[in-house]
């Protein structure tokens, strides 16, 4: 079986009734976190879900769907950060293929890269929009303190973000590993992106 | 079953005009102000989005969506007003703490711009039926692909939070805490999400072939079941706002 | 005139060793309802989906011999044209709500715009299925506010709609309660009344021996047998694979009564009628 350059896709009908699907679960998660009163958003598991099955191209476009639905059903505001989801989706699909994800150290170390990844994404978009809040209370009781101590905007901001993305994208990433390990084979073959067929 | 929606029926006259048109003011109440630069241009286009809202009957409705940012908004403000970089002159002392007239017109601004994105976009979302939305776009040469995954993404969501609704139940009756320690919801939170999640996935394999087998990929040119709805005014009004944005852009060059 | 033709069927899944179809041949006239029947894993739901071409063009893998659904060889067109030939009918019906459409009537619709029907033709269409599976009452509800066997009816109408000549359903009534089920096996009864070509995987085997013609006897991948009802039924070895017979099956062979071919009744009205016959 030879592997498929990571940012081949075919626009296959699985792969775009994945798209609601993660959608669906990354609310449900954001929901549940909400309901528990976890100190975490945990609104991405449908994304990463979706780029672990079909790549980094379904998955960034799950986080875009995702935003933008989410942007005109709820909090319009959540359209902007359809970027930061994008760039989740891309490097998830890219941290999978080159097979970070494949056992928990692995996973553990791939939560991290997203973390960082989503905090400078979201950090010049939290300065345009928010002066570089979260609306996260800790984070910005810490954004409040650093530039209260005159640390320049950027460096405080991206503290904000990262202090809350880095438990966040760990446990979000966890919780996916652990779903995609139980998933059957036949339901992974779909998304193999295998487009020969043999002859008998 | 309700679909993920805010939509507000209705019959004024925002109702009539159509999905692209309103989609096309959300880009011009975003863009506009901020080509300007001004005060003015901001505040301006402000009262006109909350005027459409008025006009449209849905003013009640815009609150919530508001009040969802204004939390944080505030605290934009008193952050911004303490702390702001620039923060020279006092805007007034409260006890031991002083605002600052810089940082808490910036956070005025921030708050300006938050508002204006939040009110023109509700003007689409309250007063649209996102199957019109959608219908519009793909009509317009959207990949109906894509109007697909927004339109089943409406109807998908209710229906997994009602199997959400009957797992919860489940898993309380047989004794799954939910509150106490957080290490208790931490640990509540994987049989809770854990069933749905694993049964929409693996739905999807059958979905996809359900689609498939109703002729999803043909090559066909495809029909519409319902007629379109063609407002007479839709092109003129198209034609209006992006002579605005050419205005607003051609004022920005020259000064 | 044989409307479905299967010429040595062969069909494995990626990354499988086995064959999931080994060497399946059989043809099916105009009109027939044949019972597919056969334990778990006898390749039953592989073998819908190569009769409407899921298997390979959807499913990929290694694929060999024929389907031809009215000369028409399935693994050389696309599946969207193949839908208009022949149908198929999944387990659940929720995954077979397209989920974009906000009614009963816009959702039967939903093959028809992607086939590029014209509005006058699909409403027509829409409106013929939709009395054909009794559902014309529902028209405006939202699909997914139905009950099971409503929406499984749901389903098939818009299968139906895009007027295949042959429709395949795969355990339609498996996660249906009672009532559901009824409902359906009900309508699929009406379709083939109406004369069109079934193809039914089920388990409850008392409905099969009422409604087929023939039954497909499927184990391991291999086509066991492909006889009238009493013929399979009557087999000595059914039960090796995995088949109970029909519950009267089962009475007339503990008492020993065959009807005229020295087979054994498989309906209530055969094996009464021959009961009533002896007492004469």
């Amino acid at each position: 079986m030879t592997k498929k350059s990571r940012w081949s896709f075919n626009f296959s009908t699985a792969s775009l009734v994945l798209i609601p699907a993660a959608v669906g679960i990354n609310y449900i998660g954001k929901f549940f976190a909400g309901a528990l009163k976890l100190p975490l958003w945990l609104d991405s598991i449908g994304t990463v879900l979706a780029s672990m099955l079909a790549g980094p191209v379904i998955g960034a476009l799950s986080g875009a769907i995702n935003n933008i639905i989410y942007g005109l059903t709820a909090d319009p505001i959540s359209l902007v950060y359809a970027i930061t989801s994008v760039a989740i989706g891309i490097t998830v699909g890219i941290l999978a293929y080159k097979g970070w994800m494949d056992s928990w150290p692995k996973a553990l170390f791939s939560g991290i890269i997203v973390a960082l990844v989503s905090a400078v994404v979201s950090t010049p978009l939290n300065i345009k929009f928010w002066g570089g809040q979260t609306g996260n209370f800790w984070g910005d009781s810490v954004f409040a303190f650093l530039i209260a101590n005159k640390y320049p905007v950027l460096i405080a901001s991206f503290v904000d973000e990262i202090l809350v993305d880095i438990p966040d994208k760990i446990a979000t990433i966890l919780v996916s590993y652990a779903i995609f390990r139980g998933l059957p084979n036949k339901l992974t073959l779909v998304y193999k992106n295998e487009s020969e067929i043999e002859k008998l | 079953m309700k679909t993920l929606s805010l939509y507000q029926p209705g019959r004024s006259i925002i109702h009539k005009i159509d999905p692209v048109t309103k989609l096309l003011f959300i880009i011009l109440a975003i863009f506009v102000p901020i080509i300007i630069g001004t005060w003015g241009a901001a505040l301006l286009t402000l009262l006109i989005s909350l005027s459409f809202i008025l006009i449209g009957r849905v003013f009640k409705k815009v609150l919530p969506i508001l009040g969802f940012s204004s939390i944080i908004i505030l605290s934009v403000i008193i952050i911004q007003g303490l702390f702001y970089v620039n923060n020279k002159a006092p805007l007034f002392t409260l006890g031991p703490v002083t605002v600052y007239r810089e940082g808490f017109y910036y956070a005025l601004n921030i708050a300006l711009r938050i508002y204006n994105i939040l009110v023109a976009v509700s003007i689409l979302v309250l007063t649209t039926k996102p199957s019109d939305l959608i219908e519009a776009l793909v009509r317009k040469g959207f990949s109906p692909r894509i109007g697909y995954i927004f339109s089943s993404v409406l109807q998908i969501i209710p229906q997994m939070m009602s199997t959400v609704d009957t797992i919860s139940d489940a898993q309380r009756s047989r004794g799954l805490e939910t509150e106490g320690r957080l290490s208790a919801r931490i640990k509540a939170f994987f049989p809770l999400i854990g069933p749905v999640v694993m049964n929409s996935l693996i739905s999807t394999r059958e979905r996809a072939m359900a689609l498939e087998v109703r002729a999803f990929n043909s090559k066909r040119k495809k029909t519409f079941l319902h007629e379109e709805v063609k407002t007479g005014y839709s092109r003129f009004l198209q034609f209006i706002l992006l002579a605005i944005l050419l205005a607003a852009i051609v004022w920005r060059v020259l000064s | 005139m044989k409307r479905l033709v299967v010429e040595d069927l062969k069909y494995r899944y990626p990354l499988s060793q086995e064959l999931a179809l080994n060497d399946i041949s059989f043809a099916v006239e105009k009109g027939e309802f044949i019972g597919i029947v056969g334990p778990n894993g006898a390749g039953k739901s592989t073998l819908c989906q190569a009769i409407t071409g899921l298997a390979p063009n959807f499913l990929k893998g290694a694929y060999g011999g024929r389907v031809l659904v009215d000369g028409m060889e399935v693994a050389k067109e696309e599946i969207a044209e193949i839908a208009t030939h022949v149908g198929i009918v999944f387990q659940n019906p929720f995954t077979q709500i397209a989920g974009s459409k906000l009614t009963v009537f816009e959702e039967v619709a939903f093959g028809l715009e992607n086939l590029g029907i014209p509005r006058y033709e699909m409403k027509k269409r829409i409106e013929e299925a939709l009395e054909l599976l009794d559902i014309a009452a529902l028209r405006d509800r939202n699909p997914f506010d139905l009950s099971g066997g409503q929406m499984q009816r749901l389903a098939i109408a818009g299968i139906i709609a895009m007027k295949p000549e042959i429709i395949v359903l795969d355990e339609p009534t498996s996660q249906l309660d009672p009532q559901g089920s009824e409902e359906v096996f009900q309508a699929v009864q009406n379709l083939s009344r109406e004369g069109m070509t079934v193809l039914m995987v089920e388990h409850k085997i008392e409905k099969i021996a009422a409604y087929a013609d023939k039954v497909l006897l499927l184990c391991a991948g291999k086509l066991i047998d492909f006889e009238r009802p009493p013929k399979v039924f009557s087999r000595e070895d059914l039960e090796d694979y995995g088949i109970a017979p029909p519950v009267f099956t089962r009475v007339c062979k503990k008492l020993n009564i065959k009807t005229a071919d020295g087979l054994y009744p498989v309906t209530l009205k055969e094996a009464y009628d021959k009961v009533v016959k002896i007492l004469e």
